[in-house]
């Protein structure tokens, strides 16, 4: 494997030394671009209480790339779908170099506290959201319950 | 008492003259390093040996400086959609800036470059993406 790239080194030091408070990401002992990722749900949301675990992966044109990021706790969310798939503009056609995995993952833990059902992955799942807000949240708290633990 | 020098070891330093770069506001810690590949620009990117001429620097008409080599990959990505990556305006080099010279050119070509249709409309093919390479 070629050899880690300075940035890559330098932002994992720094997800070490200075956490983001609520997200811990740690990079795979046979394979540094590969992260284990855990996102507490954020307070007064339906994932409150949650820690979700995820996967981040740095492809190898990171940082030109986005970071494939991906839910491996079951959650009920309109813009996460049932393989964990995320929709969110910054891992897609909004990622620019000058986010890092930080940022990134900030973004992710932004979504839990904010779903959009206007803008959704989890067709099914937006649909319930719209159609019912108060048993949706419902059921998002329940999964938290259910899996998040 | 008498001094001879046997042996002189000249050592040069250098680094790039970046109009502004004496600014007092700017933020400590952020400063020099190329917002791409976060290297100071004084280095090299990350796919070079040789600072200097080898890895020049250029700067924008929106005031931000990377190695070239790193925001011309930038801009061959579709996703970039010609933009710069810190500012997210339009990227095109400052003129009448010295280090910029000689940069002009290859830049110019790599913006006119036809890029890619723009990918919003595919939304749902990049989350397939989104799937791993390893597990
Ligand atoms: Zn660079
Ligand atoms: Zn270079
Ligand atoms: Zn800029």
């Amino acid at each position: 494997m070629a050899s880690l790239p300075k940035r890559i080194i330098k932002e994992t030091e720094r997800l070490v030394s200075d956490p983001v408070p609520g997200i811990t990401a740690q990079p795979h002992e046979d394979n540094l671009r590969y992260f284990q990722v855990t996102i507490e749900g954020p307070q007064q949301s339906p994932y409150e209480s949650g820690v979700f675990q995820l996967e981040l992966f740095l492809p190898d044109d990171y940082p030109m790339e986005a970071p494939k990021v991906r839910f491996l706790t079951k959650i009920y969310h309109p813009n996460i779908d049932r393989l964990g798939r995320i929709c969110l503009d910054v891992l897609k056609t909004n990622w620019s170099p000058a986010l890092q995995i930080r940022t990134v993952l900030l973004s992710v833990q932004a979504l839990l506290a904010s779903p959009n059902p206007n803008d959704p992955l989890a067709n099914d799942v937006a649909e319930d959201w719209i159609r019912n807000e108060d048993a949706a949240i419902a059921k998002a708290r329940e999964w938290t319950q259910l899996y998040a633990k | 008492m008498q001094l001879e020098f046997k042996k002189v070891y000249p050592v040069f330093s250098w680094s790039w003259d970046i109009p502004g770069d004496d600014d007092a506001d700017r933020e400590i810690g952020d400063e020099d390093l190329c917002g791409i590949c976060r290297v100071s620009y004084n280095g090299t990117c990350p796919g070079c040996k040789y600072p200097g001429d080898n890895c020049p620097l250029v700067i924008g008409e929106c005031n931000h400086n990377f190695h070239v080599h790193c925001i011309q990959q930038w801009l061959a990505t579709p996703t970039a959609k010609g933009l710069c990556p810190m500012c997210r305006q339009q990227f095109s080099l400052k003129r009448g800036v010295a280090i910029n010279e000689g940069q002009v050119e290859k830049l110019a070509n790599l913006l006119l470059q036809p890029r890619p249709a723009a990918l919003a409309a595919d939304d749902q093919d990049m989350m397939m993406d989104q799937e791993f390479a390893v597990r």
